[in-house]
């Protein structure tokens, strides 16, 4: 004993502890899994944020409690959650349940490897490898190219002369975030209009590389969004690759959204000229449901540009002299230092399911919208105003039949926008979404 | 608009009972292999493979086609057994690892819900949670105020405060970008980590730009060198904005005398950020929080509950002593699909503009079950024992002899004991001392047995050299 503690034996008691992991993770299952993506349930209970306090007991003490007391607490987490795994959230880019991306996610957490090595993490290296390269045949660099999951942070470059770049005006708001972060600033970022489908205009893009030319600006980058966040526009891809290789400008294509469609032969048109990109960031926990986070980035680069990019060479981490292969460590390619291995969240689903069912869910999810947007045609009354959106998600919230979410865009008044992804979600969704606004909105 | 598809869309696509089968047979591989095999002081903390065997043994190419499920669970336990077991006893290698049972169970639950808290309407419980946990860890420092967000990480935590600085100097590098600003320069020890360098440079502000200041023989920034190089840099044109200081360095572990350190940085008007990724965890122990003391008069503290907390990666918080909303304001984008004015709740709640990421984890339920659970005064007797398992080490180490390491020696004892998967440290060069092992031992499974064996272990392997 030395100042008063037992140094002889571990603080923990594994015995109970492990009891404790069998009774919570069976509350998972119950109240999580099974309850939770059981259209008969709600999708939230809601509850104002003060009464949502005082119920949770947030406060932080002294002493510790009881395992009968966490486990309530666990419990109560779990109900006043809303169940974005249930077949009617249609609130965010995001959606539905994997179970093989959800075991994933489990041994991940169970094992908390940092992926900054080979040797603190062996199978994460290679699985992440494994991946990329997976995805890069899929945008179609034949000679391959590098890249890395992260946690959804873009990529940048240095300063020079005044830089400046382009977007399209739907594009997601992490370039603006982005731009700002990097020191390139928001007003750098030109904003390209877009048609009435919400795809960049190309010519407009010529128009305001040499206007920024012209103004003594240096025009680095395109950021081109194939599927943007409101509207699932693509930009024309191959068309804007034109005009960055004659300007010799990096073209980026933010493929988070609609980066699932490469896997579908019958959509994947939609991305034609992602091949001609230099950068393309893919999002795998959106249309194709892996775990949250799972982003990956990648460049058709095989210089190392990432790695000398971001590379500090830290002597403790990467070591030259180490006993292996040492271009095993990734680490010095990311900005962050500890990295999930979010790759695994994917791997593991696609080993399960194949490519051909991933396929078959992303024709699936489409076909959905489809089906959705001709029974709004044939009903009467489904133009929404300004004032009815709020209302409506309110009363639906409370309820906790669904969830959809709402915005205003350019000049539209506020509209739904329904996001279709989960491979659960059936006809009778689509119809119980539109007699859901319908009686909501009765008496509006 | 084409017919809707060749699938039939009356019926989910989805398998729900065998999924919930895989999960529950999958559940009780990771029990049996990572928390039982994974925590036993007689199992090997890793099976050494080299990359190219470990390839084909995993098989990891993807098909056109799914597999079945044994096939599964047969991957499922290949990944465990392959895997470092980080909640090993002998497990010494990185600042994070050992268990908690509590804030695991709060990682899964983490998972199944499967969530962002960019908003209250999509992440109520999350959200309240956070804020809490926050106010919580800022009232450790110090605040009875202030602001804060977890971040992916201490890297990002300690770029968040670099841009936070700069923006309260310059608000217009928001909009017009660093061409607009004079040459800034940034304050560091060569202690720091890296993190520092990265943020400077993925800023746009330059590694040229970051000006490392003197430590001394124990590693400790010296103020007056500080003073001395802020003038400096002020003579050559350039404008200081930020001194970053550690308290924990990486591979030290060395406090920073912090106060010091604020009377200059009062003096100058430059923004005081504390790296406690680290050791930032001291502040929940009585006897040992003031290493850190003067804390409080710093801007912003970066603290990774992750590590000496055993919390589980990701648990990065970044906490600001500011109440003029300066974080959203520095980040935000007002984006109108999530951020909506005209919600029924109140929408301050809507937190995610104070972040530069769009989707953002719960980071929060693992720390808050933990804490709820043992409460401080059981994260403090864990602090408390994490010091004195370190102490009773050097005692041992000055006890016997030969254990002075010579620069080829490390790598060989590293190798051997991963291919013999008896344990795992890393090692490192510092400077000009050559390689070194670093310990870093703060598990609560650990107990003074270990401690002998680390020791013991490292004669053992190393004994023919």
């Amino acid at each position: 004993i030395t100042d008063n503690i037992l140094l002889n034996g571990p603080t923990l008691n594994v015995l109970a502890s492990e009891n404790f992991i069998h009774q919570s993770m069976s509350i998972i299952v119950e109240n999580a899994i099974k309850k939770a993506t059981d259209v008969r349930e709600k999708v939230c209970e809601w509850r104002s944020p003060e009464q949502l306090k005082e119920l949770l007991d947030l406060e932080l003490r002294d002493g510790g409690e009881s395992e009968s007391e966490i486990l309530q607490r666990f419990t109560d987490a779990i109900r006043y959650s809303v169940k974005t795994t249930h077949p009617r959230f249609f609130n965010q880019l995001y959606a539905g349940m994997e179970p093989y991306s959800m075991v994933a996610s489990f041994i991940i957490e169970a094992l908390k490897p940092s992926l900054y090595t080979y040797e603190v993490a062996p199978v994460f290296t290679l699985v992440e490898e494994a991946v990329l390269k997976k995805m890069m045949e899929l945008i179609g660099w034949k000679d391959g190219g590098d890249g890395i999951f992260n946690a959804g942070i873009i990529n940048g470059l240095s300063a020079a002369p005044r830089l400046v770049m382009f977007t399209s005006q739907e594009c997601h708001y992490s370039i603006s975030k982005a731009a700002a972060l990097l020191g390139i600033g928001t007003k750098n970022v030109y904003a390209i209009p877009s048609d009435e489908r919400g795809k960049m205009i190309p010519s407009a893009l010529e128009e305001q590389i040499l206007s920024a030319k012209s103004e003594g600006a240096v025009p680095f980058m395109v950021n081109a969004t194939a599927g943007t966040t409101v509207l699932g526009a693509f930009d024309p891809i191959d068309v804007i690759a034109d005009i960055c290789e004659k300007h010799n400008l990096w073209l980026h294509v933010d493929a988070c959204w609609g980066g699932a469609a490469l896997l579908s032969s019958k959509h994947k048109h939609l991305l034609k000229g992602i091949h001609r990109a230099d950068s393309v960031a893919w999002n795998p926990h959106k249309m194709l449901m892996a775990c949250l986070q799972c982003s990956a980035f990648m460049v058709r680069d095989k210089t190392s540009l990432l790695q000398r990019c971001h590379s500090a060479r830290a002597s403790y981490l990467f070591q030259q002299d180490k006993f292996y292969d040492v271009s095993y460590d990734t680490g010095d390619k990311s900005v962050q230092c500890s990295r999930k291995p979010d790759a695994f969240k994917i791997w593991l689903m696609w080993k399960a399911l194949g490519s051909r069912e991933l396929e078959q869910r992303v024709d699936r999810a489409l076909a959905m919208a489809g089906y959705l947007a001709e029974e709004i045609k044939k009903r009467e009354g489904f133009r929404l105003l300004m004032e009815v959106a709020p209302v409506i998600k309110e009363r639906m919230m409370k309820k906790g039949s669904m969830m959809v979410g709402y915005q205003p865009h350019g000049e539209k008044a506020n509209f739904f926008r329904m996001i279709i992804i989960s491979p659960q979600v059936s006809r009778q969704d689509m119809d119980f979404v539109l007699d859901e606004i319908n009686n909501l909105g009765k008496d509006l | 608009m084409e017919q809707a598809s060749l699938c039939d869309l009356n019926e989910p696509l989805i398998d729900h009972a065998e999924g919930q089968f895989f999960l529950s047979e999958a559940f009780k591989i990771i029990m049996e292999e990572v928390l039982s095999n994974g925590t036993d002081v007689k199992q090997k903390v890793c099976e050494w493979k080299e990359p190219e065997e470990l390839a084909l043994l995993l098989d990891l190419g993807v098909r056109e086609t799914g597999e079945p499920r044994d096939k599964l669970l047969q991957r499922v336990r290949d990944v465990a057994k392959y895997s470092i077991k980080t909640s090993h006893p002998h497990f010494f290698n990185q600042q994070y690892g050992g268990v908690d049972y509590h804030s695991l169970a709060g990682r899964f639950l983490t998972e199944a819900l499967n969530t962002n808290l960019f908003t209250y309407e999509v992440a109520p419980v999350f959200v309240l949670m956070e804020n809490e946990v926050l106010r919580a860890l800022r009232q450790l420092v110090g605040w009875t105020e202030g602001d804060g967000i977890f971040c992916p990480g201490g890297s990002t935590s300690n770029m968040y405060a670099m841009n936070l600085a700069r923006y309260q100097c310059f608000p217009e590098v928001k909009s017009k970008g660093v061409w607009a600003l004079p040459r800034l320069s940034i304050f560091t020890s060569p202690e720091s980590h890296y993190s520092v360098k990265k943020g400077a440079a993925f800023l746009g502000i330059g590694l040229d730009n970051v000006i490392f200041v003197k430590v001394d023989d124990r590693g400790r920034l010296i103020p007056e060198d500080l003073d001395e190089k802020i003038e400096l840099s002020k003579s050559q044109g350039a404008v200081p904005f930020l001194v970053s200081c550690i308290s924990g360095t990486t591979v030290q572990g060395v406090f920073d005398p912090l106060d010091h350190i604020a009377d200059i940085c009062d003096k100058h008007k430059l923004w005081m950020h504390v790296d406690a990724c680290w050791g930032g965890s001291v502040l929940f122990s009585k006897k040992h929080r003031h290493l850190m003391k003067g804390v409080d008069r710093a801007n912003s503290v970066a603290w990774n509950p992750h590590k000496m907390l055993v919390a589980g990666l990701q648990c990065s918080a970044l906490l600001l002593k500011d109440t003029t909303n300066l974080l959203k304001q520095c980040h935000s984008a007002n984006a109108t699909y999530l951020f909506q004015q005209d919600k029924f709740y109140d929408v301050n709640l809507d937190i995610g503009d104070k972040s530069v990421q769009c989707s953002r984890k719960v980071d929060c339920l693992k720390l808050w079950l933990m804490w709820k659970a043992v409460g401080s005064v059981g994260l403090e007797e864990r602090v408390d024992k994490a010091f004195i398992h370190a102490r009773y080490l050097v005692e041992q180490m000055k006890k016997r002899e030969g254990f002075q390491l010579l620069s080829m020696v490390a790598p060989v004892i590293k190798e051997r004991m991963m291919k013999q998967g008896t344990m795992m440290v890393g090692y490192q060069p510092l400077g000009n001392k050559v390689n070194f092992f670093r310990a870093t031992v703060f598990s609560p499974l650990l107990s003074q047995k270990d401690m002998d064996f680390f020791l013991d272990e490292i004669e053992r392997l190393g004994k023919d050299l």
